[in-house]
């Protein structure tokens, strides 16, 4: 499995997301400009945190229009794994691949810490080596990430099992339904504010990111 | 031309800064301010003679200006500026 990190002007998780795959995971994985007008080889899709464009307008809502978001969203379409944490879950909204919008935290603030959350589903490619309703601790850090979607949208979420993590005791940004991350109908894009790539080896305190990526080169390999 | 587009959350969506604003006009002594919604405007300015500025308007706004999921619009035409 070939997987794309894509580089946007402000991406600063990039590095960590590349590393926890290449280094941490030992697979194959390269840089993508946010220019790049081709994903031809790649089988996945890493969207990174950071600030993309300045977070100018609203968070996400300019990397939508970088060239390489059309290949993005063709990949989406043709089912291979699309990942994006934090800004790259605000892509992933602002981009029509993810229903719903990432709003201001109720507070106000940009939060910074390390939260409990419930694997809802594990049946995802991206949460296979979870335990089912397990609790993990991941690290946030954002400053819009209250998901807010219509009441028809959450059912459907909920009904559809897209709903993949909930905070799992406070609610640290006002988030409705308590969503900390979600994928698409097709189960085959994920969107969490969470960062699982700060969270992959025992030297940064918590190893609880670890299993989505191993979850996502098992599938990778299954599928090969 | 310029033209004025105004967006703001949607009636549905809660406004933590609003409320806040709010709160602070009470704290004024404005005791008869019932709501504050926080927004913002965007002054675009279209090249003279150009044609269907609405339908222009209306797909930035669509487009990239407003996220629909928690936002809407309005807009002004403003008087062109001499």
């Amino acid at each position: 499995m070939k997987i794309a990190v894509i580089v946007f002007p402000g991406s600063n998780c990039d590095l960590d997301i590349y590393e926890a795959l290449h280094t941490v995971c030992q697979a194959d994985v390269e840089y993508v400009p946010h220019k790049a007008t081709s994903l031809a080889g790649f089988d996945a899709v890493m969207i990174p945190g950071g600030f993309s464009y300045g977070d100018y307008l609203r968070a996400g809502a300019i990397a939508r229009f970088a060239p390489v978001m059309k290949e993005v969203i063709r990949l989406a379409k043709e089912g291979k794994p699309v990942f994006g944490t934090c800004n790259g879950f605000q892509i992933l909204t602002e981009a029509g691949l993810l229903p719903g919008a990432l709003k201001r935290n109720d507070s106000q603030q940009f939060v910074c810490k390390t939260v409990p959350l419930e694997v809802v589903n594990n049946q995802t490619i991206f949460t296979k080596q979870y335990e089912a309703h397990e609790r993990i601790n991941l690290p946030i850090a954002h400053a819009d990430g209250s998901y807010y979607a219509d009441q028809a949208t959450l059912d459907a979420l909920e009904a559809n099992h897209q709903v993949v993590f909930r905070y799992a005791e406070e609610n640290p940004n006002g988030s409705l339904n308590n969503i900390a991350g979600i994928t698409n109908q097709a189960g085959n894009v994920l969107g969490m504010m969470p960062h699982p790539e700060r969270a992959v080896e025992a030297i940064l305190g918590n190893t609880d990111g670890l299993r989505l990526f191993k979850s996502l080169l098992t599938y990778g390999t299954v599928k090969a | 031309m310029q033209v004025r587009i105004f967006v703001t959350y949607k009636q549905s969506v809660f406004d933590p800064q609003g409320e806040t604003i709010k709160d602070a006009i009470h704290t004024l002594g404005h005791q008869e301010v019932e709501a504050v919604k926080v927004g913002k405007f965007f002054d675009v300015t279209f090249a003279p003679g150009t044609k269907d500025v609405e339908a222009a308007v209306k797909e930035i706004a669509d487009q990239l200006l407003v996220n629909f999921n928690m936002e809407t619009y309005t807009y002004q035409v403003m008087e062109d500026a001499e």
